[in-house]
């Protein structure tokens, strides 16, 4: 152990990691630049307000997802799952049950819900696309079944508008305080803790994390109760929002939560999906949405975007692995 | 270049990364001869074959074939010229019945429907023209058949493409006797009555010697000499294929042994049959077999990651009841596995990460990891074990073979150590890094600890070791010692 090339201690500045892989920065900034331009009412305290109040539901559920997919999974049922718990917190509102204990349910039911999925995933080793696809259809079938296909409008007490509609500071809507929280305790467990370090290995190789004496199975489940917290959490916000519970809801948070997951998966720690970058991609995605309609441009362009930026980025992200990887070492 | 050769090769260079797999060999099978391909685990044979069948492509050198120089853009182009390869494990659809893998990729049809009887016809012409086994079930599936069985539906596939030049890669690798010598009989019949040239990798010598007209033996590969028929010596090939010289580059071997540390009895495993073993501190024990042989199988049942079926594992005198890694990691015994692409680097961590992976718990305990700490721990590690990188943060891909694997060390002698198993720990890796890791595992017994060292190297084996055991169908055929530890000994237990 002779000639030895010392390394320095000075680890890189985060501000060079920051700017290392910065095209969806650019879009970003980009995006908002023509918005501003196009649309004049896109920077008055309102229209913030409204992006940070249309960010925190899939945000949060965006959140859940990337500790899923992280860990190398997939989640299709989380915005029926959603929908399924709203309809639920509805009826105990109007049977009068106490709203701090529907909350705990609503909490609850997120984590039930998503350890079966967890179950038959990591334990009975089901693919998590069809496990999932099942479960969403489930979820479906449920809210149908217990709505008969009709928006379901009950009593609530007045309190309950507080979370999803009202302001907790003058004009910083409550739910997007709770994202942002969420939002801060997601990004310190996924990128300073013992628990997100084994999220990220299990997901970047699961033999070597076996090897290394990591459990993955308990990671992966944990990973999906992560996710049961968000469904949760985002199920109080959203029937607090609509203080009803139409058929359909939540169904639109899915194929936004996997856009916004790709889409962040472009940046931070490029070609895995992050927390970071989930955050950034959920925030990114509503200013688009946002900006569109500022522009006029009818609501449906909406689907047809997420379309684009799940394709745009999960080529990116492959393309970039497939550059960047090296030759598979052959046996000899 | 002799005017008889068929298929041959001139100066043949392949590189995977920091591994010379082919050196400029220069070889050849001639028409209608059956040409044996011999050397150790990682000569070169299945690289050789597999740019002759146009599977790789040389760095440099040339093919010829039929006296003309080719290049083959494709497998399926030499496969169409002439060129049949079967690999080492046949590659068959499991669910698939055996007339569905015969015609993969070329099924009979009419109108767009898929013609069984034609194929069926097809396939009885098939076997009419080649001796392979006429009674031949078609309507089983690969799951049904007996290794030899598939074997012979991979090679008649190959044949239904009427060759020139057959390539058998180890084909009686996975058979029991009776099935081996069915199989030599056919593929003789098929040289004899046919005419068809044959190229054949085995690492049985004595059903070589049976079987093939002239043998060439590989090393490292190089080509290093060939022998007719008339000169097949055991003895003979044993010395070509070892290395001459082992030199002095291995460090001095230990004096003297401590206590026994590990005391493995009777271990049965996936792999593992009936397997007791012993390591003492302050010793290197190594362990060599062909490939399969079990030796990764004994060491990652001991770490506990697969389920053990009976015996017992001792460490230190204190009988485990259930290994787990977890538990292990405790005892202070670790494995680093041997292909480190695939079980131990982690492509979406940096150095840093790579490192400290395995030691969260205990030498990280804050509930927020101290990243100031995390980057001082794994700088002085990386500096310790002379890890080249620009600085901890950097991406493994950017990393050399031997730094990567002086990283995956690196990760395990983190922390203190009693019993470290190493599998294969050089594979691909550069001169330099290979005497660094050698030091240190000497550096570890001079300092009382027991290393258990599995090597697909004969000369590393041996240049290592305090101890060797041999192995072969995942059983322990011999504990060499001493002045018995040469390479003839050695191989004379593993073939």
């Amino acid at each position: 152990m002779s000639v030895a090339t010392r390394i320095s201690a000075k680890s890189r500045s985060w501000f060079v990691d920051f700017v290392k892989d910065k095209e969806l920065f650019v879009a970003s900034i980009l995006m908002i630049f023509v918005f501003s331009i196009a649309g004049t009412r896109f920077f008055t305290l309102d229209n913030i307000a409204n992006i940070l109040r249309s960010v925190s539901i899939g945000g949060i559920l965006t959140l859940g997802l990337s500790f899923v997919m992280i860990t190398g999974d997939f989640d299709l049922s989380f915005g029926s799952a959603t929908g399924l718990l709203v309809v639920i917190e509805m009826i105990m509102l109007d049977q009068g049950v106490n709203m701090w204990l529907v909350f705990l349910v609503m909490i609850v039911l997120g984590l039930v819900w998503q350890f079966i999925n967890a179950m038959l995933v990591v334990k009975v080793r089901m693919p998590a696309f069809i496990a999932t696809i099942a479960t969403w259809n489930m979820a479906r079938g449920l809210i149908f079944w217990i709505t008969k296909g009709k928006t379901f409008y009950g009593d609530y007490p007045d309190a309950f508008a507080f979370v999803g509609r009202e302001n907790i500071l003058v004009f910083l809507p409550t739910c997007a305080i709770i994202f942002a929280v969420l939002a801060f305790f997601a990004y310190m467990l996924g990128n300073h803790t013992k628990f997100g370090r084994h999220l990220y290995a299990v997901g970047g190789n699961p033999e070597a994390a076996r090897y290394a004496g990591i459990d993955s199975d308990t990671v992966r489940i944990l990973a999906f109760l992560m996710s049961g917290l968000a469904i949760g959490v985002s199920a109080i916000i959203l029937g607090s929002e609509l203080c009803c519970a139409p058929a359909g809801a939540g169904d639109a948070f899915q194929m936004q939560g996997i856009a916004a997951a790709y889409l962040g998966a472009t940046v931070f720690k490029p070609g895995s999906v992050n927390i970071g970058g989930s955050i950034l991609g959920s925030l990114l995605l509503v200013v688009i949405e946002n900006g569109l309609v500022m522009m006029n441009v009818p609501f449906y362009y909406k689907y047809l975007i997420q379309g684009l930026i799940i394709v745009g980025a999960v080529s990116f992200i492959t393309i970039k692995k497939r550059n960047s990887s090296i030759a598979i070492q052959s046996k000899i | 270049m002799d005017s008889n050769i068929i298929l041959g090769c001139e100066n043949l260079t392949k590189r995977f990364e920091s591994t010379l797999a082919l050196h400029k060999v220069t070889a050849g099978v001639r028409k209608g001869e059956i040409l044996g391909l011999v050397g150790e685990n990682g000569a070169g044979k299945s690289t050789l074959v597999k740019v002759l069948a146009g599977e790789l492509r040389p760095d440099s050198g040339s093919i010829v074939f039929r006296g003309k120089t080719v290049r083959w853009e494709s497998s399926n182009e030499a496969l169409r010229e002439g060129i049949g390869m079967v690999h080492q494990r046949p590659l068959l659809v499991p669910e698939m019945t055996g007339l569905q893998n015969l015609f993969l990729g070329k099924e009979y049809a009419r109108r767009g429907l898929l013609d069984e009887v034609a194929a069926t016809e097809a396939s009885r012409r098939l076997i009419e023209k080649y001796p392979m086994y006429p009674d031949m079930d078609l309507t089983k599936t690969p799951k049904e058949m007996s290794a030899g069985e598939k074997e012979i539906l991979a090679i008649l596939r190959v044949l239904s493409y009427d060759p020139e030049v057959l390539i058998l890669d180890e084909p009686t690798a996975s058979l029991p006797r009776q099935e081996t010598a069915t199989l030599i009989e056919m593929i003789k019949k098929l040289n004899v009555e046919r005419g068809v040239s044959i190229i054949f990798i085995s690492h049985k010598l004595e059903e070589a010697f049976g079987l093939c007209d002239r043998i060439m033996v590989l090393r490292n590969g190089k080509y290093v000499g060939d022998l007719m028929r008339e000169e097949f010596k055991r003895e003979r090939v044993i010395r070509l294929m070892i290395e001459e010289d082992i030199s002095l580059f291995y460090p001095p071997k230990t004096e003297e042994v401590g206590p026994v540390t590990l005391e493995v009895t009777n271990l049965r495993a996936p792999g593992v049959n009936n397997v007791s073993l012993e390591a003492h501190a302050g010793e290197i024990v190594g362990m060599y077999g062909l490939i399969g042989a079990g030796m990764s199988e004994v060491l990652e049942s001991v770490f506990g990651l697969n389920r053990i079926t009976g015996g017992s594992i001792k460490l230190k005198g204190e009988e485990l009841c259930l290994p787990s890694v977890s538990v292990m990691k405790r005892k202070k015994v670790y494995l680093i596995p041997s292909d480190r692409h695939q079980l131990s680097l982690f492509r979406n961590f940096n150095v840093m990460e790579n490192m400290t992976i395995a030691h969260l718990a205990s030498l990280l305990p804050e509930t927020i990891i101290d990243s100031a700490k995390e980057h001082k721990l794994a700088t002085n590690q990386a500096n310790k074990m002379t890890v080249k990188c620009s600085s901890v943060s950097q991406a493994i891909s950017e990393l050399s073979g031997g730094n990567q694997q002086k990283l995956v060390v690196a990760r395990w002698l983190m922390e203190d150590v009693d019993i470290l198993m190493v599998d294969d720990p050089t594979v691909g890796i550069d001169i330099g890094a290979k005497r660094d890791i050698y030091l240190l595992l000497r550096e570890l017994t001079r300092m009382g600890k027991t290393v258990i060292l599995i090597s697909s190297e004969i000369s590393e084996i041996l240049g290592m070791s305090d101890r060797i055991y041999c192995m072969k169908h995942g059983r322990i055929t011999g504990v060499l010692t001493g002045d018995q530890m040469t390479q003839e000994n050695v191989l004379r237990h593993i073939l």
